[in-house]
C-alpha cells in the first residue's frame, strides 16, 4: 500500500501496538532544556535508579532563560547541567547556549527518516528536515529517556501543498500564517501536516523550519517537509552531520485523510489582529468586520480598522520561529540607515547565530538603528525573563505565539515576518518595509 | 473512582496553557506550587475562581490546552483541587499530560458541554465512562482506553519501564 511520508517514518519506529489505536513509538532523539526537563530527570533519579535507557540519544541545553533571572532558574539550570554530565549527555551551557530547535538544526543532531521528542511544543520545527519531531510533557519526555519510547496515537495525514511561487514580500512566516488561517486555528489537530509543492521545495532549511515550527499553532502534532538536496547541503556544513539517506519520500500515490491546496503564489504579508495565531488580516488590509469581540476587546481594536494605523510599543525579533541568520539578515536589510521610534529587542535563536551575525556586522546596523541586541534566548516571546510587556502594552514581534498574556500580563502581540517587525519599529505602528522612506544617499553613506 | 463535585464554567474556546499558568511560574524543579497561579493568565481567571470557590471539575469549550506543552497546566489544575475537564475538544499535548496525571480528560459535545456549565453538581464514574449532572440520567463519554489504567492506577513511567527488554529487542533487531 502506498505511504505518506510520515507513514514511513512512523512505521520504521514503531515497536509495539498497543490498545486504543496506541503504539509504542521509539525516539531517535530526545532534546532537554532546563525549563521541563528538571522534573522528569529527578522522578528517574528517584524511581528507577537514575537510569537512561541511552544517554547518547540525548541533547541538553541551557534555552529559555539564559544566563539563569534569579535562583530558581539558576537551580533549573544546575539541575540539568549535574544531569547531564553525571549522565554523559551532551550539554550546551551559557555562551554555547541558544533555542533548542535552533542549536539542534544548526548542529546536525536531527536528520531525515529520523523521530524526536522534547518537552516543547515547537518541537515540530524539526520536521522540516523529513524527521517526525514533536513536543510532549515533562512526564511523557521522561518516559522516553527511561524506556527510548513515546506512547502515541497514530495522528492521520493531512497533506498541504503549496503551489505556484513565492511573491516578492511573501516570506515564510507570511506562508506558516496563511497555512494556519487556511485549515483554521484548531484543524491540524489529530494531524500531521506533510507539506509539498512548488513553493515547498524552493524553501532554504530555515525557511522550511519556520513553517514547521508554527504547524502547532493549527494543534496539529507535527509539520514534516521531505527532505531534498536543499536538506543535503544543509546537513552537511553542520558539525555533526549524521548519516542519512534522501530514500524517505511519501509515494506518489500515498492517500491522505485530507489534502488542502494553497495557492503559494497569492500568499501576501500577514500580521495577526487577535488573540490566536489564525487571527491574521494582510498587512494592507484591515481588522475583519466579524471578528470576535472578546479578541478585540482584548487587544483594543476596532472591526475595520486599518492593520497599517496600529500603534505599537515595542518590536522584538527573535524565537524558534524567526531568530535564524536569514531572518537577522533579512531584518537588517530594513534597519540599515534607519532608526527605530520604539523600544526594539533583537535577539539571536542561538549563541552560533549570534556570532555569525556579529562576522556580518548585523550586531552593528541595528544597534546604530537604535535596537537593543542581546544574547540567545526565549527572550520576550513568553514573557518569562527579559523584554516582558506591561498590561496594555502592545508589541509587534516575530514570534509565534499572540495569546492573551503570552509576552506579560495584558500585553499585546502582533506576529509578524522580521522584516514587518523592523518596518513597525522604525515607523512606530505595524508598517510594511514597502512603506519606508528610501534612505538619501549621504545618509546610507553615513550610515 | 468516581470523581464529583462542583464545576467551574470557562465560557472560552481555545484557552491555552499560558492562560493556565503563564510562563513566569515555570521556574521550579518540581511540580508543588502551581495551583495558586491557576488561570492567572486568563483576563477573567480570578474572578471566575473567586465566584465558584471549591469547585473540582472544569467546564471549558473547544480546545482547551492549546498551545504550550507545559505539563505545568495540569499540575496547576490538580494543585488548585480540580480532578477533571470537560470540554468538547483538548489539545493533544494537554490530553497526554492529563492521563499521565489522572487529571480526568472527559470529550463530550459541544452541546453537552455547554449544557454542564451550569450544573450545580457533576458526578464522573471514571471506570464506567459515565457523568450525571444534578441527577439527571447518565452521559456516556469515552477515554483512550490504554491511557484511562494511568488515570485509574498511575504507574506511566512503570509501564514504559516493563516494556524495555522488548524495546531493546526491537533496538538490536533494526
Amino acid at each position: 500500500m502506498p505511504r505518506s511520508l510520515f507513514d514511513k517514518v512512523w512505521d520504521a519506529h514503531v515497536v509495539e501496538e498497543l490498545p486504543g489505536g496506541n503504539a509504542l513509538v521509539f525516539m531517535d532523539l530526545i532534546v532537554a532544556h532546563e525549563i521541563t526537563t528538571p522534573a522528569g530527570a529527578i522522578a528517574i533519579e528517584r524511581e528507577f535508579d537514575d537510569r537512561l535507557y541511552d544517554a547518547q540519544r540525548i541533547v541538553a541545553m541551557i534555552d529559555h532563560v539564559a544566563p539563569a533571572k534569579d535562583s530558581a532558574t539558576a537551580l533549573q539550570g544546575q539541575t540539568v547541567r549535574n544531569w547531564a554530565k553525571r549522565q554523559g549527555i551532551v550539554f550546551h551551557d551559557i555562551g554555547d547556549n541558544g533555542i533548542c530547535h535552533v542549536i539542534v538544526p544548526e548542529r546536525g543532531y536531527i536528520g531525515p527518516g529520523m523521530t524526536a521528542c522534547c518537552g516543547d511544543s515547537h518541537t515540530c520545527t524539526l520536521g522540516a528536515f523529513g524527521a517526525f519531531a514533536l513536543g510532549i510533557g515533562t512526564t511523557a519526555q521522561a518516559g522516553a529517556m527511561l524506556a527510548g519510547c513515546l506512547i502515541l496515537q497514530r495522528p492521520k495525514v493531512m497533506r498541504v501543498e503549496v503551489t505556484g511561487t513565492l511573491q516578492a514580500g511573501a516570506t515564510a512566516k507570511d506562508l506558516a500564517l496563511t497555512v494556519i488561517a487556511t485549515i483554521g486555528f484548531r484543524g491540524g489537530t489529530g494531524y500531521v501536516l506533510e507539506y509539498t509543492g512548488s513553493v515547498i521545495r524552493a524553501l532554504t532549511m530555515e525557511q522550511r523550519m519556520t513553517l514547521c515550527n508554527m504547524a502547532i499553532e493549527a494543534g496539529a502534532t507535527t509539520g514534516m517537509i521531505a527532505a531534498d538536496a536543499t536538506t543535503a547541503a544543509y546537513l552537511a556544513a553542520t558539525p555533526n552531520a549524521p548519516a542519512f539517506s534522501l530514500d524517505v519520500q511519501a509515494d506518489p500515490d500515498a492517500e491522505y485523510a485530507k489534502t488542502v491546496t494553497i495557492d503559494g503564489s497569492a500568499v501576501r504579508p500577514v500580521v495577526s489582529w487577535g488573540t490566536n495565531p489564525g487571527e491574521c488580516s494582510p498587512i494592507d488590509g484591515v481588522v475583519p468586520f466579524d471578528a470576535p469581540a472578546e479578541s478585540l476587546a482584548y487587544m483594543d481594536l476596532q472591526p475595520g480598522q486599518a492593520m497599517t494605523s496600529i500603534a505599537i510599543d515595542q518590536a522584538f525579533i527573535g524565537s524558534c520561529t524567526n531568530a535564524r541568520i536569514s531572518d537577522l539578515r533579512a531584518a537588517a536589510e530594513v534597519f540599515r540607515g534607519r532608526k527605530v521610534t520604539v523600544p526594539t529587542i533583537v535577539t539571536p535563536g542561538s549563541q552560533v547565530v549570534r556570532r555569525q551575525a556579529e562576522r556580518e556586522g548585523l550586531h552593528d546596523i541595528f544597534q546604530d538603528a537604535g535596537a537593543l541586541w542581546t544574547h540567545s534566548s526565549c527572550g520576550p516571546c513568553l514573557g518569562m525573563s527579559m523584554g516582558v510587556l506591561a498590561p496594555g502594552m502592545r508589541c509587534v514581534s516575530s514570534s509565534n505565539r499572540n495569546f492573551p498574556g503570552r509576552m506579560g500580563d495584558g500585553g499585546r502581540v502582533h506576529l509578524a515576518a522580521p522584516v514587518v517587525v523592523a518596518a513597525s519599529a522604525i515607523l512606530g505602528r505595524i508598517a510594511s518595509p514597502a512603506e519606508l522612506p528610501a534612505i538619501a544617499p549621504r545618509e546610507a553613506v553615513l550610515a | 473512582m468516581i470523581v464529583e463535585g462542583s464545576v467551574l464554567p470557562v465560557r472560552h474556546a481555545n484557552i491555552d496553557t499560558d492562560q493556565i499558568i503563564p510562563a513566569r511560574y515555570l521556574t521550579r524543579i518540581d511540580t508543588a506550587g502551581m495551583g495558586e497561579h491557576l488561570f492567572e493568565g486568563m483576563p477573567d481567571g480570578a474572578t471566575l475562581l473567586a465566584e465558584h470557590p471549591g469547585a473540582t471539575i472544569v467546564v471549558a469549550r473547544e480546545n482547551f490546552g492549546c498551545g504550550s506543552s507545559r505539563e505545568h497546566a495540569a499540575w496547576a489544575l490538580l494543585g488548585r483541587g480540580f480532578k477533571a475537564v470537560i470540554a468538547p475538544s483538548f489539545a493533544r499535548i494537554f490530553e497526554e499530560n492529563a492521563y499521565t496525571n489522572a487529571l480526568v480528560p472527559v470529550v463530550l459535545s459541544p452541546d453537552v458541554a455547554e449544557g454542564l456549565m451550569s450544573a450545580r453538581h457533576v458526578v464522573i464514574d471514571v471506570a464506567a465512562e459515565t457523568l450525571r449532572a444534578d441527577g439527571g440520567e447518565p452521559v456516556a463519554f469515552k477515554l483512550d482506553p490504554l491511557r484511562k489504567q494511568f488515570v485509574l492506577g498511575g504507574g506511566f513511567l512503570q509501564y514504559l519501564n516493563a516494556k524495555i527488554p522488548a524495546i531493546r529487542s526491537w533496538e538490536a533487531a533494526r
